[in-house]
């Protein structure tokens, strides 16, 4: 069976929020970004039901050609407000001399025994080839930013 | 009349990627500039135009910043090849 991503929020992640399990602010070293295989050398289901790193299990990219396994640091953006919106959104994300497929990446956060915080498929496989692969987040405002209470 | 809109939600994440070389100061300027600037498809035309010719602008200001970074950069691993011994390494940095 392959790899089924599918872009969403956990649940899990909403009721830590509630319970202020999560700091987004000055959260340096503390939310990371690991990535999924490619589709089909990955067999796990993942989307809204993801609640923890540790679910990536084998599905994660291994240690080898410029990825190293749980991912990396994200830099957070402290929450702001934009109209009745509070965002948070993260700086763009490289991984350098890298060489590899992944259709995937969770976001989780080491500060609450890595409770999974968003899910993003890529839509499809991408591939790098001894280069850069980099991660682009949205706009931080109201209609885009990456996390977002409406 | 009492109505309610909102909810936790989810934005969405590009990937860029180059094989066989690193990124170039003009593909990261577009980057970021996506990243700092979004212009709603929804907005004033002459709001539109305005923010089109600023984003432009601001796209000119990095891209020339992320050129010299390059350079300045490559003035450092010059010296380093130099002081190394090792100056016909400098040649692989002339673009």
């Amino acid at each position: 069976m392959a790899l089924s991503i599918t872009t969403a929020m956990p649940t899990s992640f909403k009721v830590e929020l509630m319970k202020g399990l999560h700091n987004f602010t000055g959260a340096s070293n503390r939310f990371k970004m690991a990535l999924f295989k490619a589709t089909a050398s990955g067999s796990g289901t993942f989307g809204a039901a993801t609640t923890n790193y540790s679910q990536m299990g084998s599905d994660e990219l291994p240690t080898a050609t410029g990825y190293t396994q749980q991912g990396k640091f994200l830099t957070s953006v402290t929450p702001v407000a934009d109209g009745t919106t509070a965002l948070t959104n993260f700086s763009a994300l490289t991984w350098t001399s890298s060489s590899f497929t992944t259709s995937g990446a969770l976001i989780y956060d080491t500060g609450d025994s890595n409770s999974a915080c968003a899910v993003l498929s890529f839509g499809g496989d991408q591939t790098v080839s001894s280069g850069d692969f980099q991660i682009q987040f949205p706009t931080a405002n109201a209609s885009s930013a990456i996390i977002r209470i409406a | 009349m009492i109505s309610t809109v909102g909810g936790v939600q989810i934005g969405i994440a590009t990937t860029s990627a180059v094989s066989g070389r690193g990124f170039t100061p003009e593909e990261l300027a577009e980057h970021a500039i996506n990243e700092v600037i979004s212009i709603g498809n929804n907005s004033h035309p002459v709001i539109q135009a305005q923010a089109e010719a600023f984003r432009e602008d601001i796209r000119a200001v990095i891209t020339n910043y992320l050129r010299q970074a390059v350079a300045s950069n490559n003035t450092t691993l010059t010296n380093r090849f130099r002081d190394a011994g090792h100056p016909e390494l400098v040649k692989l940095l002339e673009v």
